[in-house]
């Protein structure tokens, strides 16, 4: 496995930030890639060489390489349209359920070809979670939500088993004081931002390795959002996250390392404190400063 | 004649239309000053010609719908003695022959000399009440129109609204036009309760609902009407809902798996194949299931089971074996089959609607943890989709219910209450159609039982409809 | 702790990986059965057509025979022809040939009788009423074979079934095999099927009445049912408040859609025959009841092209100062229009495969001649196949099947129109 320190390989260290960069941006980057001496960046968990996707005859991402480290998270940014999440549906092959979609290229995920013919999309999904923008609760009781996963994988083998890994995973997901006692009435009754919890108590109750978030907090309020970041960084500590936002000061506050596409190509790539401090990029730092986008 | 008046009509509404405009024309040149007419010489002109028409149509359709019951009516009230004495339907041949008679034809039936004396002098009586009210309706149509057109006219004035009056009257025509739905039902209701009323006047209701023996067949004579027929109609609800039950049995999980064969797996190429087909599979004439049910279907499966009952008579299913010998063409279960197959298409294009009315986000969902197709579906998208399914297969069963021709053609006569899908049973449907195919006088029970059996069906059917409808609105709203 | 849930990890791992092959096999199955309800329905639609074309096809042929007639002046009658018995006549005649005659030919007339049609004996009273000096004569006649007759040459009644289970006897089928083999009997193209009207007589019996009275019914239809859909259509998409009544009428077109057909047959039998007295078995009804069945699906195919059109439309139209009532009728209905005809003639097409109602208002009498208007006995194409489905001679089966592929020609015509149209004028906005 290869073990690569990305920060110390690209050999740049933080120094003052860059023309037009806002200050409180370039605070919330440092604060979330220097916290309190705890873990550094991790080994390399999904390695990305050329990955290029098509819709029908439009080719939606141009040769993307791009290393993700695990119990890390990554942040995915760029203008609308720009390919991020398109990249993000291909580390849990998404893209499969979409007719007239193709992918080249290879990522890798613990050096292993997850576009392999042998490995099970299935198989894939179960180690790679997903949440999505809105927050689509099954309409099922948030109990059955939040054990969907281990019933259709047949995880647990006992009823107690399941319980304790649906309590484990709400807990986990800080949800569980919320609905401790109502795990019996419908997840669709509940908040914007409790959906979104539940989502990802549902994503974490499969045990998977990496969880994939496609803007998970668009469709919230500002406490919600609150609470829902709180969640990843604490996430962080066992899983790989990688994170699409739109919002710049999210990516800043709760990423590591940060991503930046554009027109369906990656632009740049760094700790989350260089791109918002010091971006190499012209675009990069047009982007940050609110020139377009 | 009535062509003659609706041209005469057309021609006086186009003259109103050019002595309108002409009038509105000429007095709005007359204003002078910063003064405008309101409408255009054209509105002006439409609001004349409206007037002219509108209430001479309203002459002639009303003539048009009321002259039969009316002179009907006349031509019963006035008759002599002898004629008054017969039977209804001698009466109305009575009346038939008449009619003929003052036509200078021949009368068809043969009449005794004390009835036969009245022929002519009825006939011509007849034919003086028609022409009387052909010309009163044609007279009360002209002079409605020129009335109408005389109230018009003096209205054209300059500052008159023609415009705002000739929509009203347009939009007016709309309302009149959407108001024949509720006449439909309430034309519907009418005739179905004013007959089955008379119905359950004879028969009373409980007997009609739970009674076991159905044998209307007896009531050959007006005299005899009720006293030997037997309308429990229980048989027949059994049959139905047998029929039922085995067409649902085919189109519920056939048009089920076929719903979400196209909405989940079939990719665009073989949608556009399947579809089709099963469109044309909608589009085949009920009386063409129904002959394949009764030529093909049924000799086919009685063969096969004939085959099978010769193949276990005298082994230990004996029994079995001499009853499936014996088993006809005309069973519950070729119908029934022929029915839920016919019921494929409804059920399969209305739970595709469905399934496709449950969000992308939930499918998405379910995929990301690494559900296959079939857990997605059985575990997301039949639960999410339930109420609308369940809504789709009543709606079903209510078509199922209200079939005609294939158990016309497919199932029998005998009214049995059983539920063996080999036996012959008869539906409800089946039995109005054969009450009212015969040759036999309109008002007798028999007859009118078949209104009674009618009430029954649109009742049932239309409670079905109702909450099946207001199932599927509510599962819809919930995803819009 | 990082053990026992790195353990736990992989033991979930473990059952999962254990689990996929079961999943997957379910995975087929579903699939399957999918598959499997898809080809039933297809499996049945060809089934279907199959047996129709297989049952019909026959029916657009049938068999002539020549005869030659000895016109005997002995039994004709000059001044009435129509009363002579032509038929018992050839009978003897075609029996002496056979060296037949006289006692022993008695019972044996009846069956030779029964291997021509009864338009024998019209066909050779006309040409002796028109040309009386044909009298003494003998005229050959190509006259068509009897229904059981044509069965039989076209091997629809077996020679090999015992002879008291066929329609025809041993000595019959003697006789017609001499005919073919004198090379009297020929088969042509059938076009007393399309020519003539119903007839107790299967092998003179055709659709032409049936499908004038379908025709005339449709046009009573049409012209009732499609301007007062559109007009109530129009009047809920683009006039109606949104008040009960305005619900109510909703809710009651939606209902009246789903009501049974029969349903619309007893309105028709109460409303429009006991009540308004009009003529029985007319298509003028037949067309009324059907008007009232194809008014709501007309007004909901065309509610739903009228709100395709955008409502963009209709506020370019009102800006320019138009009224409500312009903006809709320069403006929207136009562009609706091709989804309006589109919905209308699919229901229209509908309408003519009803059979039920029709069976209430009489048409299922038996009516010889072709309607000439609305008001006359008519029969129609549905109820047609319906009576000669239930016909006793098998030769109906046959006609009934080819009744039905006529009935299902006209109805594809107007799908196809209507597919034209909609591909034809289709917009996307």
């Amino acid at each position: 496995m290869k073990q690569t320190i990305y920060r110390s390989q690209d050999g740049l260290e933080g120094g003052a930030p860059a023309a037009g960069v806002p200050a409180e941006l370039a605070a919330a980057a440092q604060a979330a890639t220097d916290p309190k001496g705890a873990a550094p960046v991790g080994p390399t968990k999904i390695a990305a060489r050329d990955v290029s996707v098509f819709y029908g005859d439009k080719q939606a991402l141009f040769d993307v390489s791009l290393d993700i480290p695990d119990k890390t998270v990554t942040a995915l940014i760029g203008p609308s349209g720009c390919g991020k999440s398109t990249f993000l549906r291909t580390m849990n092959r998404m893209n499969d359920t979409i007719a007239g979609a193709k992918v080249t290229g290879r990522i890798e995920m613990d050096g292993e070809d997850i576009n392999a013919r042998s490995l099970d999309p299935v198989l894939l999904r179960a180690r790679v979670g997903m949440v999505f923008q809105k927050p689509n609760p099954f309409p099922k009781s948030i109990f059955e939500n939040v054990a969907y996963g281990p019933r259709i994988h047949g995880l647990t083998r006992s009823k107690d088993e399941l319980a304790g890994v649906v309590e484990e995973s709400l807990r986990r997901a800080g949800l569980w004081e919320e609905v401790a006692d109502r795990l019996h009435s419908a997840g669709t009754g509940l908040s914007g931002g409790q959906q979104q919890r539940l989502v990802i108590a549902r994503a974490i109750a499969v045990n998977p390795e990496v969880i994939l978030m496609d803007e998970p907090c668009s469709a919230l309020d500002p406490i919600a959002t609150a609470k829902i970041e709180e969640l990843i960084d604490e996430l962080r500590e066992r899983y790989c996250i990688v994170i699409v936002t739109h919002s710049m000061a999210q990516a800043a506050r709760v990423s590591q390392r940060t991503a930046f596409f554009h027109m369906g190509r990656l632009v740049e790539t760094g700790d989350t404190e260089e791109i918002f401090t010091n971006p190499r990029e012209r675009r990069t730092l047009d982007y940050i400063t609110g020139r377009f986008g | 004649m009535t062509l003659t008046v609706l041209l005469i009509v057309i021609l006086l509404a186009a003259a109103a239309f050019v002595l309108g405009r002409r009038r509105a024309a000429r007095r709005a040149e007359a204003l002078t000053g910063r003064a405008r007419a309101h409408s255009r010489p054209v509105q002006h002109g439409a609001y004349a010609m409206i007037w002219v028409a509108a209430p001479a149509l309203f002459v002639l359709i009303a003539l048009s719908i009321l002259s039969g019951p009316i002179s009907h009516q006349l031509i019963q009230t006035g008759q002599p003695e002898a004629v008054e004495r017969l039977e209804g339907f001698r009466k109305n041949a009575f009346v038939a022959d008449a009619a003929r008679v003052a036509d200078g034809e021949p009368a068809q039936a043969i009449w005794e000399p004390e009835v036969a004396q009245h022929l002519a002098p009825e006939g011509a009586r007849a034919a003086r009440i028609q022409t009387t009210l052909m010309w009163a309706g044609v007279v009360g149509a002209l002079l409605a129109g020129l009335v109408g057109g005389l109230v018009a006219f003096m209205r054209i004035r300059p500052d008159f609204r023609a415009r705002n009056r000739v929509e009203g009257w347009i939009v007016g025509l709309l309302l009149v036009c959407s108001a024949i739905a509720i006449l439909t039902t309430i034309g519907i209701i009418a005739s179905l309760l004013i007959d089955a009323t008379r119905f359950f006047s004879a028969v009373p209701l409980p007997e009609f609902l739970f009674g076991t023996q159905w044998s209307p067949q007896t009531a050959i004579r007006a005299d005899q009407v009720g006293s030997t027929g037997a309308f429990g109609a229980l048989p027949l609800f059994a049959g139905t809902f047998l029929i039922m039950l085995i067409a649902m049995a085919v189109a519920a999980p056939v048009g089920l798996f076929a719903a979400i064969y196209l909405s989940e797996y079939a990719g665009a190429a073989s949608r556009a194949i399947i579809k089709p087909v099963l469109e044309i599979l909608a589009g085949v004439p009920t009386v063409v299931y129904g002959f394949f049910a009764a030529l093909t279907v049924g000799p086919a499966f009685r063969e096969g089971f004939n085959t099978l009952g010769r193949w276990l008579v005298g082994g230990p299913l004996d029994g079995l074996g001499q009853y499936l010998m014996l088993v006809q063409n005309q069973m519950a279960l070729v119908a029934g089959a022929v029915m839920g197959i016919m019921l494929i298409p409804f059920v399969s294009s209305l739970s595709d609607d469905i399934l496709n009315a449950v969000p992308q986000s939930l499918r998405d969902g379910s995929y990301a943890m690494g559900a296959t197709k079939s857990e997605t579906v059985s575990r997301v998208l039949m639960p999410a989709a339930l109420p609308g399914v369940a809504g789709a297969l009543l709606l079903a069963m209510s078509r199922a219910i209200g079939e005609t021709m294939i158990v016309t053609m497919a199932a029998g006569l005998a009214a049995r209450l059983t539920l063996n899908p080999l036996d012959t049973v008869t539906t409800v449907t089946v039995q109005i159609v054969t009450l009212l195919t015969g040759d036999q006088e309109f008002n007798s029970t028999k007859t009118l039982a078949a209104f009674g059996l009618g009430l029954t069906l649109f009742v049932v059917t239309l409670a079905l409809n109702v909450i099946a409808q207001r199932i599927v609105q509510t599962y819809r709203q919930q995803y819009d | 702790m990082t053990e026992t849930r790195d353990a736990l990890a992989a033991t979930r791992l473990e059952r999962l990986r254990g689990g996929l092959k079961r999943r997957y096999a379910r995975e087929m199955r579903f699939r399957m059965y999918g598959i499997l309800a898809i080809a039933v329905a297809v499996a049945f639609l060809a089934l279907l057509l199959g047996r129709i074309v297989e049952q019909g096809h026959t029916a657009f042929y049938a068999h002539e025979v020549s005869v030659p007639v000895y016109l005997d002046p002995a039994k004709i009658d000059p001044s009435y022809p129509q009363g002579t018995n032509f038929e018992q006549m050839v009978a003897e005649q075609q029996l002496a040939t056979q060296g037949l005659s006289g006692d022993a030919a008695g019972p044996m007339a009846a069956e030779m009788r029964g291997l021509f049609s009864s338009e024998l004996k019209f066909q050779v009273a006309e040409q002796v009423a028109a040309d009386p000096s044909l009298i003494g004569q003998t005229v050959t006649f190509d006259v068509p074979v009897s229904d059981d007759a044509d069965l039989f040459f076209k091997g629809k009644i077996s020679r090999d079934t015992p002879s008291e289970q066929r329609r025809l006897t041993d000595r019959q089928i003697g006789w017609l095999d001499q005919m073919e083999d004198a090379g009297r009997v020929h088969s042509h193209f059938n076009a007393r099927l399309f020519t003539s009207g119903d007839s107790t007589e299967a092998e003179l019996a055709g659709v032409l009445g049936a499908v004038v009275g379908s025709a005339l019914m449709l046009m009573v239809t049409a012209l009732l049912a499609i301007p007062v859909g559109v007009a109530a259509a129009v009047y809920l998409e683009e006039f109606a408040p949104r008040n009960r009544l305005s619900a109510l009428i909703e809710v009651n077109i939606n209902n009246l859609a789903a009501v049974p057909s029969i349903v619309y047959g007893l309105l028709g039998l109460a409303l429009f025959i006991n009540w308004m007295h009009l003529p029985r078995s007319s298509p003028l009804v037949g067309g009324l009841v059907l008007a009232l069945m194809a008014l709501p699906t007309i007004i909901i195919a065309t509610r739903s092209s009228l709100k395709a059109v955008p409502p963009s439309i209709r506020e370019a139209a009102l800006a320019m100062g138009a009224s409500r009532t312009q903006t809709v009728f320069q403006h929207v209905l136009p562009l609706a229009l091709p989804g309006v005809m589109t919905g209308a003639i699919i229901s229209l097409a509908h309408a003519l495969g009803e059979t039920a109602p029709l069976l209430l208002i009489g048409m299922v009498s038996f009516i010889p001649g072709v309607a000439s208007s609305i008001t006359e006995p008519s029969g129609a194409l549905p109820s047609l196949i319906y009576i000669w489905e239930n016909a006793s001679e098998r030769a109906f089966h046959e006609r009934t099947a080819a009744a039905i592929m006529v009935l299902l020609a006209f109805m594809i015509v107007m799908n196809a129109a209507a597919i034209l149209l909609r591909r034809h004028f289709e917009r996307r906005w």
